[in-house]
């Protein structure tokens, strides 16, 4: 089944800058779909694309199966709430809401039973004859998604609509976006730099980078089997390790050499035999620290390193450890039971260890991409 | 409530020149059109209500209409064209918006007198838009782009069109224009756009450039006088007409008491707007 | 969404309309044809005449004495109104604000007829004196504005880093605050001594005999049709002088803004 909303090989240049790159998208009905990526990787683009402020210079764009490529914004059933929330700041949150439904002739009763629909569903109606300067950040947000909704688009687009808040309300609001998605249906396209905002409201996430598309999946897919160092290093937070295959150990794992650390055994996520360049991903937080070297089981693997650097986070505490030429970053609990008698300290020498399923092999790996984690080493 | 040395003498200077030289003549204004007058541009002593029922003249509704009207048009005119580049200077890159702000204001800085001397003479009889709107049939021999309103109406635009701009392009570089795709996004055609959300939105920079070139203009004295003929005269001219002409100051002064008057009412109309 | 022409292409033609007539006139002053339109080849001798003409360079030292004075005394007094409405939030000074307002919407003519009441109520005859006095009441507003408007964009944790820094309040004042602000009381001056020079309304109603200005001359000079490819020279002078001053002013200003 062709996709609800679909991206057909979109490009749209600026100058000599390509801010989207053929890309190709099936959005499928009633899912909440994000574009997730840093600023300037095009999502924003695609977005208003989508929304019809800005027209492809290649490809199309269909809404249940019609071709809305060239269609003005105004004709479009789509809807948007803007980063800015774009309210009108001469008009009431009632009339605001009312701007859409006032413009598609239909009756007064209607419109009037309507807009007080939404603003019981945004929790706004004692608030509804302000005008938007007396509305508190939140639930300015809350009428711009009742002037979007309103209208009963096919395709809701959010434009980071969180990222104007502080973060204790950005996860109240997205909790209570959540609960009106359930309540309406709609499709939502949800344009974010915040990978905590994409993976927890998300069905499906798109990665982009560069105005290229590099991932879609579901949020566990894009963070536990990342396809490229990008969205490896961009979601969460994650160590990259090269070495080359030595040896297979049946159909699943094999023996890899790392430089400077020695042989360890991976996962087989992409088919590789002996000999081969590998890139692997390894996230801090499946990393176990401990100061004694362990026991290990069956594929499991455990490094000795020194540690160079701590970070106290409150939930988790990140070790940077040296272990032969590279830096690992690895996390741990404070949970009593796996306390050592002593707490860990700069120059220690303690114990790596993680399992092969726990390491990810990259299909594609960019130097470049280094520089996105958090303490990435010196030299 | 106690007012503090220092704040009196800094504030001393400034109020005291204005309240001499700016509120105690206006109030003169007042008094002088109760005087009588006297030959040779005296003013005699006691009071009259002559200059005062002079204005019942049958040449002063037309002359006051006329003033309003020809306000009117320019101030129209003035917006028609101040709104798009005030818009088209809110959309550019600031290092152009610069430099185009500077090209609207510089012919500005240059002597009013020799601007209305230039507009003079290209609309002079012999001067070639004159010449070749004949040639093209669309001026008859005998018509004149000179000596009548429309001249004067034009030449104010062009005196009064970039006080129109800058109060315009002030309230439009700080709209956000997010708001237009907004209305856009929610159904809105561009035209409908434009009316409801980017008028309301730069409204406060709309009544100020309408009372920046409409106040002026009701005071219009020099361009009626070098590009208008006698249909065109405002109430500026019948002022210094009989101030400098006739020689009967409190004629001159009952009249400048009807302009202040007509000057004052926009002006009354914005402080309930305001409060409103 | 194919943004509209329309704006572009107004700005085109406005800054057309803007410059035509200033180029015409520019054009015209070397133009050897005394009446017609036609060009009849290049000439400076308007200009020659222009130099020989007393009268005109006597009004042109009227119109600078005048601009002078009036826009240093405006210097003075506006920037001591801007201090007090900056500084003080009091009745005092809401009226003070309403009274450095009133100038700026009074037409001229209603300014040039109220001094001239004043004058001769007062029984002091009209001149030089009196043109002044008319000219630093009108530019003192604009001074007032200028100066508040840049004394509004003064980070006054600037004042306090210098007291913080061990400056006393006038070290402060003298080391901090007038040199940030001189820029701006300067450009201030400028737009007076533009505005003194450029009036003619207000002038025409308080000048003496004798007194006439640039602008009270050139008007009667048209007004009698006498000279008229002269004005057209004078024009082009006067233009020229305009362009460097806007230029000057801009130079003046910009270091600041950036």
């Amino acid at each position: 089944m062709p996709g609800y909303l679909r991206f057909e090989n979109v490009t749209r240049r600026f100058g000599s800058f390509t801010a989207v790159d053929r890309v190709s998208l099936e959005i499928e009905k009633g899912e909440v779909f994000s574009l997730l990526g840093p600023s300037g990787c095009g999502k924003t683009t695609l977005l208003r694309m989508a929304a019809g402020f800005d027209v492809p210079d290649e490809g199309r764009i269909f809404l249940d199966g019609v071709d809305i490529t060239r269609l003005p914004p105004d004709q479009r059933p789509v809807n948007t709430v803007f980063q800015s929330y774009a309210l009108f700041p001469h008009l009431s949150i009632r009339e605001n809401i009312a701007f859409g439904p006032k413009l598609s002739k239909r009756s007064p009763a209607e419109i009037r039973s309507e807009v007080e629909r939404m603003l019981e569903l945004v929790d706004l109606t004692a608030h509804a004859d302000k005008k938007p300067a007396q509305l508190s950040g939140g639930q300015k947000q809350r009428v711009a998604i009742a002037r979007a909704l309103v209208n009963k688009p096919k395709v809701l687009l959010l434009d980071e609509p969180l990222a104007a808040l502080d973060l204790k309300l950005r996860q109240r609001l997205l909790v209570e976006l959540d609960a009106i998605h359930d309540e309406v249906g709609i499709t939502f396209i949800y344009v974010t730099h915040d990978q905590g905002e994409a993976m927890s409201i998300s069905d499906r996430i798109a990665v982009m980078n560069k105005g290229v598309v590099e991932q879609i999946g579901k949020p566990a897919e894009i963070y536990e089997a990342p396809r490229t160092s990008f969205v490896a290093a961009f979601i969460g937070d994650t160590n990259f390790l090269d070495g080359k295959i030595t040896s297979r150990i049946g159909e699943r794992f094999s023996k890899c050499a790392i430089h400077g650390i020695g042989e360890i055994i991976i996962d087989n996520d992409k088919p590789t035999s002996p000999g081969d360049l590998v890139h692997l991903s390894l996230r801090p937080e499946k990393i176990i620290v401990s100061r004694n070297r362990p026991e290990l089981r069956e594929n499991e693997n455990s490094v000795p390193g020194v540690i160079e650097d701590i970070i106290y986070f409150g939930s988790h505490t990140r070790l940077w450890v040296r272990c032969g030429g590279w830096r690992i970053c690895a996390e741990t609990q404070h949970r009593t039971y796996q306390l050592d008698d002593t707490p860990l300290n700069w120059g220690d020498t303690i114990h790596l260890r993680w399992h092969a399923n726990d390491g990810y092999l990259l299909e594609q790996y960019r130097e470049e991409d280094e520089s996105l984690l958090t303490l990435p080493d010196e030299t | 409530m106690k007012i503090r040395k220092p704040e009196l003498l800094a504030t001393a200077p400034s109020f005291l020149w204005l309240a001499l030289f700016v509120f105690v003549p206006v109030a003169i204004i007042f008094a002088i059109a109760f005087r009588p007058a006297l030959p040779a541009g005296r003013i005699g002593e006691g009071w009259s209500m002559d200059a005062m029922r002079s204005l019942k003249d049958p040449i002063y509704p037309s002359l006051l209409l006329r003033t309003v009207l020809i306000s009117f048009f320019t101030t129209a005119l003035c917006l028609a064209l101040a709104l798009p580049v005030a818009w088209h200077l809110a959309r550019l890159p600031p290092k152009w918006r610069a430099r185009i702000l500077i090209l609207i204001i510089i012919p500005f800085w240059t002597n009013f007198v020799i601007r209305v001397f230039a507009w003079q003479q290209i609309l002079h009889a012999e001067g070639a838009i004159a010449e070749t709107l004949r040639s093209i049939g669309l001026l008859g021999e005998t018509d004149r782009l000179l000596g009548n309103s429309a001249a004067v109406i034009i030449v104010s635009v062009y005196t009064y069109l970039p006080f129109a701009i800058l109060p315009i392009f002030a309230a439009a570089e700080k709209f956000d224009f997010a708001l237009l795709d907004a209305a856009r996004d929610l159904g809105a055609k561009p035209f409908r756009a434009f009316r409801s959300v980017f008028l309301p939105g730069i409204r406060q920079g709309l009544v100020t450039a309408i009372l920046i070139v409409f106040i002026p203009m009701l005071g219009s004295y020099v361009i009626p006088d070098m590009v208008g003929g006698t249909d065109s005269q405002m109430l500026g001219n019948k002022i210094a007409q009989r101030n400098f002409n006739d020689r009967n100051l409190p004629q001159a002064a009952a009249l400048s008491c009807a302009l202040t008057l007509l000057v004052l009412a926009p002006m009354l109309l914005r402080r309930k707007e305001k409060t409103a | 969404m194919k943004p509209s022409r329309i704006p572009l292409v107004t700005t085109g033609i406005v800054l057309a309309f803007f410059y035509l007539p200033i180029a015409a006139l520019v054009a015209k002053s070397f133009n050897s044809s005394r009446f017609s339109p036609e060009w009849k080849g290049f000439t400076l001798k308007w200009y020659e005449r222009l130099f020989e003409r007393d009268d005109i360079l006597a009004a042109l030292v009227n119109s600078l004495k005048v601009a002078l004075i009036a826009a240093s005394a405006s210097m003075l007094l506006g920037t001591c109104a801007a201090f007090a409405l900056h500084r003080y939030k009091s009745r005092l000074q809401d009226a003070h604000r309403m009274m450095v307002n009133v100038p700026l919407v009074l037409p001229d003519i209603l300014m040039g007829m109220s001094l001239l009441l004043l004058f001769i109520a007062a029984g002091v005859s009209l001149s030089l004196a009196t043109v002044t006095i008319a000219h630093i009441t009108f530019c003192l507003s604009y001074v007032t504005l200028v100066v508040l408007a840049r004394l509004q964009d003064f980070d006054p944790n600037i004042v306090e880093a210098a007291r913080d820094l061990g400056a006393t309040r006038l070290q402060a004042f003298v080391k901090i605050t007038l040199p940030i602000l001189f820029p701006g009381i300067l450009a201030g001056g400028l737009l007076a001594f533009t505005l003194s020079i450029d009036d003619y309304v207000v002038t025409f109603f308080v000048k003496g005999p004798g007194s006439d200005t640039l602008p009270t001359l050139v008007y009667s000079m048209i007004k009698k049709s006498k000279e008229l490819p002269v004005i057209n020279a004078l024009s082009t002078l006067m233009l020229l002088f305009t362009f460097l001053l806007v230029f000057a002013s801009q130079r003046l200003t910009r270091p600041v803004n950036r």
